[in-house]
């Protein structure tokens, strides 16, 4: 009977298995047809994209270097201030935005929904509407990126506050300390290994983003990836694109080291 | 004299749990007061209710002629730093060091800005050392919490209680996570030191020897309700059968 | 009494709190430096901080203008959002086959040669560090415009990363299972079906998810430089100042986006639970 069951179960959950690669399969080919989608396409814009990598855009052009280090500082300085204002901001909001420390439910909602705003939109959108009313330039690029930190970082921080150890909180509650004293020697030892190790993140997340902000008005390297690509310089674009990844390389590794050493 | 006193003490939690049904007792300064009963009893929303860190539905606490339950902000300060609690799981500021842990134990007695800020003065720390001393942790007191054994941060929760200079201690389990050696070394310090310092204490267990053991007194508990309170040779087989509604058995056999 | 405070006075006397060792300063250095350099750029940045008012006015006059939302172009606007959709999924899904492909020779306790997963993982980070976006640009001077550039584009993005991910989900596999399986005797192939694949199955699905929530993000905004999708619709109405028109697309683009994390936190949940 136990075996008879089993074996039922198996069937069912072999026949959902099925059904769900089944619909998978019948979602990519309707994607596929009105995408106007072919292997064929696939291939040839394959080489296609290799030749124009190997031929146009290689070598960077090294002797550009010069002119992009103004951008490439622009971008580190707007990275890095957008971070430490969104990491400040994030953590006043994640106190009203987690479960545990919220002083009421309904402002939880209100302060997640107002932090996925700035999630959900794409810092592309926001980008755009902001160069609408600032003009061009850093400070566009500055503000998007706090908005982007701010939208990530309330998230990682709330989720962190809501997995601290109550416990501990509870102790420093019974021995008869004030609501302050609580939140900064009962919760806050809990929260900022976290709190560092996220803001950390977010600086190598900036320094990415920075280019697509650059692109729609935000100044920095994007900036110049855009005006370069559309003067046809590809060779410069590969250069400012190199310096990018090269500028993202060395964050990661200093952010690394800073993270080894403090949690 | 008494130094605290239970009266019709109810607590219903939002989810609908009746985990009080009207608790009378009263405690004198110098006792030793053990609770025990089945987990699930009460008996550590009892003690929570003593120094509200859980809210009672009905009924009074009377510490030192303050109500707990009807105490303002300030008042509620004042009555928790002249009770220390000790905890089952230690709860420890893990990323904090050893000294500063039992420091906490002053910020009751501190302005908000200096206890925000760990503004110990020098005397603080002395006697905080001292504590640990006493306890027999002299030496760690530089190392982070977390990297003491169980009983080690046991005893910094005894010493980080005793640093409020507290007038009634409260344990809540405080050997349910410790070995039985941990567990006999633990329960000395408690018993030791509550003695020598003319502290009463009102202590959560779930080993009846145990509780025989130390108390002066012993408080059963069975789903919310008392239902014994006497001196320990008064706890007959019949007593804790009723305690425990015959899972003594079981805990014979775990044992 | 009067016992006990000369014994504690005793005590007081004979006892030296230890010397304090010595403290690592390296995080308060560090915050230090970051202060100052967040002045520093602050300075070097030099806003303008006349037009940060001026702007901020000029922001909340165009969301002003936002509202009513312009929904005349719907049917324009859905099409379009339904193609960033479509380039959404078979960029996630062709990242996900050249993923589970890559990953396996490139984890290191599976590899048939370190070379081999040295070569694959060299060429995934350099798939990842390039933003989608300047994929987007690059394929779009490459093979022009259209939904089939975003395809291209979501594809690279996505398989930098699983290949990535996948792989660490591999290496993460306790050795022993591989081990007791070549001691069977068993060739490559079966000790991948048999012990890897079963193992990290879990994983790898909610992977696919997070990567196809990020990749629908990414779609929706791909369109901007005219690889297809809502996104061109937005740039579009902005570029004509129709802001109620831009207003419409980015509720419409908010929706999907939003919908899909939703949808995704369901499936985790549902995941979590099972596994």
């Amino acid at each position: 009977m136990s075996e008879k069951q089993l074996l039922q179960v198996r069937k069912q959950k072999r026949l959902q298995v099925f059904l769900f690669f089944a619909a998978m399969l019948a979602l990519s080919v309707w994607s596929a047809i009105s995408t106007g989608f072919s292997f064929s396409g696939l291939f040839t814009g394959t080489v296609d994209s290799t030749k124009f990598i190997i031929f146009d855009l290689f070598p960077p052009d090294f002797s550009y270097i010069a002119s992009l280090v103004e951008p490439a500082l622009e971008t580190i300085y707007m990275s890095f201030v957008a971070m430490v204002i969104g990491a400040i901001v994030a953590a006043f909001l994640a106190i009203f935005a987690s479960a545990t420390t919220a002083p009421h439910p309904i402002v939880q909602v209100a302060v997640r929904a107002f932090s996925s705003l700035f999630r959900n939109i794409p810092v592309l959108i926001w980008t755009i509407l902001l160069a609408a009313a600032y003009g061009l330039g850093t400070l566009v690029g500055t503000i998007a990126l706090i908005m982007v930190s701010t939208g990530a970082l309330t998230r990682a921080f709330a989720e962190i506050l809501e997995e601290i150890d109550m416990g501990q909180v509870e102790a420093v509650r019974a021995t008869g300390a004030s609501y302050g004293q609580v939140l900064a020697q009962g919760v806050l030892p809990q929260f900022l290994p976290g709190f560092f190790g996220w803001s950390l993140y977010m600086l190598e997340i900036n320094i990415r983003a920075s280019t697509i902000i650059g692109m729609v008005g935000g100044g920095g390297l994007g900036f110049v990836i855009q005006t370069q690509i559309k003067l046809f310089q590809y060779e410069q674009v590969s250069m400012a694109v190199l310096l990018t990844l090269v500028l993202v390389l060395i964050m990661e590794w200093i952010t690394n080291q800073i993270r080894e050493r403090i949690i | 004299m008494t130094l605290l006193q239970v009266k019709g003490l109810e607590k219903k939690y939002p989810d609908g749990t009746v985990a009080l049904k009207g608790i009378d007792f009263e405690v004198n300064e110098g006792e030793f007061i053990v609770i025990i009963g089945p987990s699930g009893a009460g008996k550590s929303t009892l003690l929570r209710s003593v120094n509200r860190l859980v809210d009672a539905t009905n009924g009074a606490v009377i510490f030192k002629d303050r109500d707990v339950v009807k105490a303002g902000t300030r008042v509620l300060r004042k009555i928790r730093r002249e009770i220390g609690m000790i905890f089952q799981g230690f709860n420890l500021i893990e990323r904090a060091s050893v000294l500063n842990n039992v420091l906490h134990g002053r910020l009751g007695y501190m302005s908000d800005f200096k206890g925000m800020f760990y503004l110990f003065n020098q005397s603080q720390k002395k006697t905080a050392y001292e504590l640990l001393h006493r306890v027999g942790l002299g030496e760690q007191i530089y190392k982070r919490a977390d990297e003491l054994s169980g009983g080690q941060q046991q005893r910094v929760g005894i010493a980080r209680a005793l640093a409020q200079k507290p007038a009634l201690m409260l344990a809540d389990e405080p050997i349910a996570s410790l070995d039985p050696v941990s567990s006999n070394v633990i329960m000395d310090y408690l018993y030791n030191i509550c003695r020598e310092e003319g502290i009463a204490c009102l202590c959560n267990l779930h080993q009846v020897d145990v509780a025989k053991k130390y108390a002066t007194r012993i408080i059963g508990i069975h789903a919310g309700e008392k239902v014994f309170d006497g001196k320990p040779e008064e706890l007959t087989e019949d007593i804790i059968n009723q305690i425990y509604h015959n899972k003594k058995k079981e805990l014979v056999a775990n044992e | 009494m009067r016992i006990e405070s000369t014994y504690k006075q005793n005590i007081q006397d004979r006892l030296e709190m230890p010397i304090k060792p010595k403290k690592n300063i390296f995080l308060q250095i560090a915050l230090l430096v970051a202060v100052l350099f967040f002045f520093f750029s602050l300075y070097q940045l030099n806003f303008d901080y006349a037009r940060l008012i001026s702007g901020t006015g000029a922001f909340l006059e165009t969301l002003t203008l936002m509202v009513p939302p312009d929904i005349s172009q719907w049917q324009h606007v859905l099409a379009a959002a339904l193609e960033s959709f479509q380039v959404a999924v078979l960029g996630t899904i062709f990242g996900i086959i050249i993923g589970f492909v890559l990953a396996f020779p490139a984890a290191d306790n599976i590899t048939p040669h370190p070379t081999v997963a040295w070569l694959i993982k060299g060429f995934a980070s350099l798939l990842r560090a390039i933003p989608t976006l300047i994929w987007a640009l690059i394929f779009i001077v490459a093979v022009g415009l259209g939904p089939f550039t975003g395809i291209l584009a979501i594809t690279v993005g996505a398989a930098g990363m699983l290949v990535k991910v996948f792989t660490q989900s591999i290496e993460e596999i306790d050795y022993g299972v591989i081990e007791a399986l070549k001691a069977t005797g068993a060739g490559w192939f079966s000790i991948v079906s048999q012990a890897v694949i079963p193992t990290v199955l879990t994983a790898f699905l909610s992977w696919c998810i997070l990567r196809f929530e990020a990749d629908m993000g990414e779609s929706t905004i791909l369109g901007a430089v005219g690889a297809g999708g809502i996104g061109w619709e937005l740039t579009h109405a902005m570029r004509a100042y129709k802001f109620d028109q831009a207003f419409f697309v980015a509720v419409v683009i908010f929706l999907m986006v939003f919908s899909v994390e939703l949808v995704s936190n369901r499936l985790k949940m549902r995941m979590k639970n099972i596994g």
